[in-house]
């Protein structure tokens, strides 16, 4: 009577599908690839909205699912770009130094091309000498590993402290949320060896690779969808079958799980590392597509735009974070960036770059209060009739977030 | 016909001058170094000029720095002088008119800034003794910033006749640590020092530590007589090859090779493509380096290496030493113990500033955080708003300073007005979303987070990026100052009061009165609170306005001494979460013993590190994730009923 994993989980398919789709027809209108229909930083922006939806899918699964509302994940995002940011400044420089080292009446020694890209990276910060956290830039399968097991490891700690002494609920919250503040901040400080507020810069130049940024732009673009179907995939799988429905009954009543003989604390670090290591993975493809990382793109506030995506999207169905992430990433920039016209009221004119914050803010308060379920909840009018929800009183569980997909 | 009448005069006064010792005389004598004084050769003028005891060389003395000595360059004489072309002369020692002389011949006498210093020393000993009140404490002032030995005998002389009992002790001191540094027996000195070190000011530590100065040097032996500070000896601190670099330095060992010299030789020596027969594409090598440079070396093209062992040999060869610049032994042992027993009470000091730092930093996190202590501690709502009310209160204070003038009564309206806001904004808000959210927490922490992002930006949009100010009333300007240690700003200290204030009050209202005891009651069990014929929904209203309030109270106060900016309620927020958390929920003693942990640790980590708070908050948030584990339910547990679930 088992079904396959994709049977019970259709909308994975139809997720897939889309995801082609949508490859397929950015790279039929990229530059690179196709007729140039649309340019090349847009085409870095959808790929950097993949990204995002990346993490979401991530953070819905820790907090849609798991009932984890974690304010953290986008301190993993960063620690990825971070990783992959070292060794793309680090090669990238290395390049330029051996450029300009060539012109000496001597070959330099490795003590000497050591300490020019020292000079090079770290001029900025009033140094020149590679800290410890340093030494493994030179290597890119490391740095690479760094991506997955640096994010993991912090969130496996922190998640094993917290898990363990039963912080949970809003708690929990604010203590992901302090974690992400003493991160940023330490970064922000010049001696923390990651080059203080000025971030790791020209992420976009990949060493060894003369292409151009046309066609840069659609490797990562394509990079970062087959991330998407690959996390999404992963997810699905996670919150399906029996392991599913454990994580599900956490979010809805802990302790009844804990007194049912299930070890709650493993299944939440379980869920807390991996989806740590995930938003790894998606800042390690982001921010070569930006170009730069700093300290203030880890700042608390981003993880709680995180969490607006997916409630905005819809919890606890994993395409609803990746529509919440899309939508409000993509208006976001399209409203910031001017493009937006603006409203003239005769007594004062609505100017979108000033007012799209509060826009957001109330949209948030309203989605929050009269659509739980967010924009994805939408499908349910389509797809099935809408079950009652679990329990009585109005703070209980909605049907549409027990119920496997 | 007038030059006629100035060389009468001259000749008249020429005369004069045989007669008896007057100014004009002296001045004469040394006529080249007053007019074209240079700082090395006034001293000589300057010292006949008082030891010739005229009454009127102090004025001539202030005149000569306010460059206001003219000299006729034709008969060599020095007046004052009145009015332009034509000059009106003024007599030196009378005051009177003594004719005048065109604008040609007159040269005006400017001293150089070096001199007019030295001047000003001079007159240092005439001040001392000036009717003047004023005079005299600028005197003591130029002293205290640049003494010298010359002023010793004078400040002691001035000492007796010093009508004003401040300044007596002033100069009773003074002359302390002019001794210290000064006295020609040690004897003198030695006493002095002892006498101040009970003195914890700066000035007192800059006699000790000038008086302490060391240079560093290195020789084949100690030498005889002088006055040795320590003796440093080749460790872990002070390395073979930093000691060896030092005698190569003094010129009694041969220098070693750098890096940049072998490089440089490598380089003027290649030929073909080789140094010394080693190819260049070798170079990449530092092992080759060295086998080509000991090529160089064996052809005499370059200086041989030094080998470690003879460094050694050299370094053990000599003695490296530290040296007092003061020759007497006696003074330096006292000036040492004299600043250790100054320094060990300027550390005990130093810990109770950092005590009040970290009491006022904690009455302001206490400010901060015990609106939120009531909104999340005692309902439990998570309201991520609540740094936007501050904010909220602090841009209303600003607004009152447009409308009201003057600061003290704006502040004594702002005060209320900001409450009565944020009251409303707090009712508001309960009534609009949270009240609707009670059993959906996490949601609330998303909901109020629109809410602060969107009034965030609402007040970016009214007030513009830029901070604004608000400024606290002049009687809160300055500080308390304990001595050159212990200093606390009183605006520090009316927040701590407002902070004790505000404890009070919420404790009253919480413990004594009806409201308080509704709101404990919902708080404990809502359900039951509404059976006694409580209506929840009206405590719930009040308690999220009445926490609210006082965040906009808090707002004003934070104002005051931090600027006003849309942003600033953002800083806040997470450390009073943290403040309410650490302390423990639901309890305002808790609230206190959150924010004091808090403030006390943050400036313990800050003195620790002082050059980066950056740093003291990561391992305060650290140490208080760390915490959580080992209390989750915070310093101050609440145990029983009243814990609830």
């Amino acid at each position: 009577m088992t079904k396959s994993f994709l049977a019970t989980n259709r909308s994975v398919l139809v997720f897939l599908l889309v995801l082609s789709l949508f490859t397929l027809a950015v790279t039929v209108m990229a530059e690179a690839t196709g007729y140039g229909l649309i340019s090349t930083s847009f085409v870095k922006t959808l790929g950097k909205t993949l990204c995002l939806c990346l993490i979401a899918i991530a953070m819905d699964v820790v907090w849609g699912y798991c009932g984890i509302l974690s304010l953290g994940h986008f301190a993993f995002f960063g620690i990825g770009g971070y990783a992959i940011g070292m060794w793309l400044m680090y090669a990238r420089t290395e390049e330029i130094v051996a450029g300009s080292l060539a012109n000496q009446p001597l070959p330099a020694t490795p003590q000497e091309v050591s300490d020019a890209i020292g000079t090079q990276i770290f001029g900025v910060v009033g140094s020149s000498d590679f800290p410890l956290i340093w030494s493994f830039a030179h290597s890119l399968p490391l740095q690479l590993l760094a991506i997955l097991i640096v994010p993991g490891l912090l969130a496996l700690v922190f998640g094993w402290l917290a898990f363990r002494s039963r912080v949970t609920g809003v708690y929990l919250s604010i203590l992901t949320q302090a974690m992400t503040l003493a991160l940023s901040l330490y970064l922000f400080q010049n001696d923390s060896g990651l080059r203080g507020n000025n971030g790791l810069s020209g992420l976009q130049n990949i060493p060894g690779v003369s292409a151009s940024q046309d066609d840069v732009s659609i490797w990562f673009f394509w990079a970062s969808a087959v991330a998407l179907g690959l996390g999404y995939l992963l997810f699905a799988f996670v919150t399906s079958g029996k392991m599913g429905s454990v994580i599900r009954a956490i979010r809805d009543d802990e302790a009844r799980v804990r007194f049912l003989g299930y070890h709650v604390e493993s299944y939440k670090l379980f869920v807390f590392t991996i989806t740590a290591m995930v938003a790894g993975i998606a800042g390690a493809l982001y921010y070569p597509q930006a170009g730069i990382i700093n300290p203030a793109e880890i700042a608390p506030i981003a993880s709680i735009y995180l969490a607006v995506w997916v409630a905005i999207g819809g919890r606890g169905r994993l395409y609803g974070a990746v529509i919440g992430a899309t939508l409000v990433s993509l208006l976001s920039s399209w409203f910031t960036g001017g493009s937006a016209p603006a409203i003239n009221l005769g007594f004062y004119k609505i100017v979108w770059t000033d007012w799209w914050l509060v826009l957001l803010g109330l949209s948030f308060v309203v989605v929050t209060l009269f659509f739980p379920q967010g924009i994805g909840g939408l499908f349910d009018f389509v797809a099935v009739k809408r079950n009652s929800d679990y329990g009585p009183s109005e703070g209980a569980w909605r049907a549409e977030e027990g119920k496997p997909e | 016909m007038l030059r006629a009448v100035v060389m009468a005069l001259s000749i008249f006064f020429l005369a004069a001058a045989a007669a008896a010792q007057d100014l004009q005389s002296v001045l004469q004598t040394y006529s080249d170094d007053i007019a074209k004084p240079s700082r090395r050769t006034v001293d000589q003028a300057i010292t006949a000029l008082i030891d010739s005891d005229l009454p009127e060389v102090p004025a001539f003395l202030q005149a000569w720095q306010e460059k206001n000595v003219w000299q006729n360059e034709e008969t060599g004489l020095f007046y004052y002088v009145e009015g332009s072309d034509p000059i009106t002369l003024i007599d030196l020692s009378t005051g009177e008119a003594v004719g005048t002389a065109p604008k040609s011949v007159m040269a005006q006498i400017k001293p150089n800034a070096g001199v007019r210093g030295v001047i000003g020393s001079a007159l240092v000993q005439y001040q001392l003794l000036d009717p003047e009140y004023d005079r005299r404490a600028a005197a003591l002032d130029a002293i205290s910033r640049d003494g010298s030995a010359e002023q010793l005998a004078p400040l002691a002389a001035s000492i007796a006749d010093e009508p004003d009992t401040g300044l007596q002790a002033r100069k009773e001191r003074l002359l302390m640590m002019l001794t210290a540094r000064f006295a020609p027996l040690s004897e003198d000195r030695v006493a002095a020092i002892e006498a101040l070190s009970s003195d914890v000011s700066v000035d007192v530590r800059a006699v000790m530590n000038q008086t302490l100065t060391t240079t560093t040097g290195v020789a084949a032996a100690l030498p005889e007589g002088a006055n040795i500070a320590a003796i440093r000896e080749v460790g872990p601190d002070f390395d073979v090859n930093t000691a060896y670099a030092e005698l190569a330095a003094a010129g009694l060992a041969q220098p070693t090779v750098t890096e940049d010299d072998l490089k440089s030789a490598l380089i003027a020596n290649i030929v073909d493509d080789q140094i010394a027969g080693v190819p260049v594409a070798a170079m990449s090598d530092p092992a080759e380096r060295v086998r080509a440079y000991q090529g160089l070396v064996d052809t005499g093209l370059a200086a041989p290496f030094v080998p470690m062992a003879d460094r050694e040999a050299a370094v053990a060869a000599h003695v490296f030493y530290t040296q007092y610049d003061e020759a007497d032994q006696f003074v330096t042992d006292a000036a040492a113990a004299a600043i250790k027993q100054i320094e060990l009470k300027v550390g005990a000091m130093q810990t109770a500033d950092l005590a009040l730092d970290a009491i006022s930093l904690a009455s302001i996190y206490f400010l901060a955080a015990i609106g939120l202590a009531v909104t999340f501690g005692v309902m439990g709502v998570i309201n991520m708003a609540h740094g936007e009310f501050i904010m909220m209160g602090a841009y209303t204070g600003y607004v009152i300073q447009q409308v009201i003038p003057d600061y003290t009564v704006s502040i004594i309206v702002a005060l209320p007005v900001a409450f009565i806001v944020t009251f409303a904004a707090g009712v508001a808000m309960e009534r609009l979303v949270i009240r609707h959210l009670y059993k959906r927490p996490l949601e609330t922490l998303l909901a109020t987070f629109g809410i602060s992002i969107a009034l965030q930006q609402i007040a970016k949009n009214i007030f513009g990026t830029q901070a604004r100010p608000l400024t606290s009333p002049s009687w809160l300007d300055g500080a308390l100052v304990f001595n050159d240690v212990v200093a606390i700003s009183y605006i520090r200290i009316a927040i701590f009061v407002l902070a004790v204030m505000f404890l009070c009050l919420i404790l009253f209202i919480l413990k004594k009165t009806r409201l308080g005891l509704e709101v404990r009651a919902v708080t404990q069990n809502p359900g039951m609170a509404a059976s006694m014929g409580i209506n929840p929904d009206r405590i719930n209203m009040l308690t999220f306005g009445l926490g609210s309030g006082i965040a906009g109270i808090a707002g004003v106060a934070i104002g005051l001494y931090a600027k006003v900016t849309s942003e600033m309620g953002a800083d806040y927020i997470v450390q009073s979460f943290m403040t309410v958390v650490v302390g423990g929920v639901g309890n305002v003693w808790g609230t206190l013993a959150g924010a004091s942990l808090i403030g006390f640790l943050q400036k313990g980590i800050e003195f620790l590190n002082p050059s980066n708070t950056l740093a003291a908050q990561t391992y305060m948030i650290l140490f208080i994730i760390i915490f959580i584990q080992f209390r989750p339910k915070g310093i101050v547990a609440l145990k029983g009923r009243a814990a609830g679930n």
